[in-house]
């Protein structure tokens, strides 16, 4: 573009008069912004995101987590559903194959409220007795693998089949005086 | 220290400043010290269970606490200040508090981002999992991740500055209502999350780890702080830079005007000589 203080012979185009010389003002912008096509993309595919995440967290009831307690009640509604349980595994790990994988067993707990778990697979690498997991799994009519090595079982006729555990840590950080919800001598799930 | 950016008529060429440099060796330092605190100084997690006598606890992956936790905190901050600015573009409509919105988002995003890889990688070794769909927590923070994502999407959509500004406002004050959800999660919804419930507000933490965390704050809050001045000041010399540009091409108007009425004169001028016989057009 030519600087305001150009004199005319400067101007590129040859002749001022001639016909390549093309004085027809610019376009002005247009009156609608113009629209970026990838950023209108971009929004669609976060609005996508946000409704699949909700869809993903909203509508799925398994995603609870019930305490031993309220899973006990509801066995017969839980039927063959999978579901998640909270609980503090009790002292006395067994060790052991249950359909042909390695598992550990033991009791889950919650208050005075047990319930006998066979978990199949890796447990959870701060997996111990008196630290509280979630464990996903179903309901299995029949006494739990290795009953007899287990202390202080349930053993009512039922027990968990899970495959997926995770911890759930408390929020105390103290060295001393840390204090831990009481299991199998409390009233929780009464 | 300082981000040099483009020039504009009238403005600095640079984000720096000597209170800005100097907010950034404090940061610098308070990182550092952080640093020694967390992975040095303080003891791991580790506790002796009264009923079994072993040790548990989450041992050196408390560590990463010190900078998750922080960062969460000044990610409600940075989108709390979005949302406060956003207000005053719908109120005052006024650049200054668009660049301001657009400044804390963005920086918002980028804590956002560290909270979840942050709270992944404690979480794959304390819970056993480095993602758990159905988490309260987790699903509310990245919803609020999502969002905010969105907002800086939505400001591309356009060139429209204003149009961009009341619009990019709006979706933060409707994004920003996440936060009392992600906050408020862990003790309205106990039975869908694998997060803890409040340790500050209980009271479940004490010496050196209280004051590591504590630091971790501050040293968060300066980092947010060092931040948010220099996206501030970038933004604001894009707007200077826009406001440039949009004079530079007014002003080039008026040459194209100028030059044309010239011309014009000129061509008639040279088409009344030719007339008159003096000589060729143009010559």
């Amino acid at each position: 573009m030519p600087d305001p203080g150009d004199g005319p012979e400067e101007v590129p185009g040859g002749s001022p008069t001639g016909p390549s010389l093309d004085l027809t003002p610019s376009p002005s912008r247009p009156e609608r912004a113009r629209r970026r096509p990838v950023a209108v993309v971009a929004v669609v595919a976060v609005l996508v995101a946000v409704v699949a995440v909700l869809l993903r967290t909203l509508g799925d009831a398994s995603l609870f987590f019930y305490e031993v307690s309220e899973a006990v009640e509801r066995r017969t509604e839980l039927a063959d559903a999978r579901f998640r349980v909270v609980g503090t595994p009790q002292p006395g790990l067994v060790e052991l194959d249950v359909d042909g994988e390695p598992a550990v067993v033991f009791t889950l707990c919650a208050g005075h409220v047990l319930a006998d778990v066979a978990h199949v697979g890796d447990p959870a690498e701060l997996f111990q007795p008196g630290v509280p997991v979630v464990l996903q799994g179903v309901w299995v009519a029949g006494p739990v693998p290795g009953l007899a090595d287990l202390d202080g079982s349930s053993d009512d006729g039922w027990h968990l089949r899970t495959d997926h555990m995770v911890v759930k840590h408390d929020n105390d950080y103290r060295g001393e005086g840390a204090e831990l919800e009481p299991c199998g001598t409390g009233v929780a799930g009464e | 220290m300082g981000t040099t950016t483009g020039t504009a008529a009238g403005t600095r060429d640079t984000t720096g400043s000597p209170r800005s440099r100097l907010l950034g060796v404090v940061t610098l330092l308070a990182v550092a010290v952080l640093g020694v605190l967390a992975f040095v100084l303080t003891d791991p997690d580790v506790r002796i269970h009264p009923t079994t006598g072993e040790e548990f606890g989450q041992f050196d992956a408390v560590r990463m606490l010190y900078v998750h936790v922080p960062l969460a905190v000044m990610t409600y901050l940075a989108y709390g200040i979005c949302a406060v600015a956003s207000v005053g573009v719908l109120v005052k409509r006024t650049p200054w508090w668009d660049v301001t919105a657009h400044a804390a988002a963005e920086v918002g995003t980028v804590f956002c981002g560290l909270v979840l890889v942050t709270g992944s990688i404690w979480g794959r070794p304390v819970w056993n999992t480095w993602w758990e769909w159905g988490d309260v927590r987790l699903m509310t923070t990245l919803v609020l991740f999502l969002m905010f994502t969105g907002y800086l999407a939505l400001r591309r959509t356009t060139d429209d500055p204003r149009r961009q500004a009341r619009r990019a406002a709006v979706v933060a004050l409707v994004a920003v209502l996440d936060i009392p959800l992600v906050n408020r999660s862990v003790e309205w919804w106990e039975n869908r999350t694998l997060h803890q419930r409040s340790t500050i507000g209980e009271l479940k933490i004490e010496d050196l780890t209280l004051f590591t965390l504590f630091f971790g704050f501050v040293t968060a809050g300066l980092v947010l702080a060092w931040l948010l001045l220099h996206r501030f000041r970038v933004g604001w010399l894009e707007q200077a830079a826009l406001d440039h540009g949009v004079a530079a091409a007014i002003a080039e108007r008026h040459a194209e005007t100028d030059d044309a009425e010239v011309l014009r004169s000129v061509g008639e001028r040279a088409a009344g000589e030719g007339t008159s016989g003096d000589g060729e057009p143009g010559s």
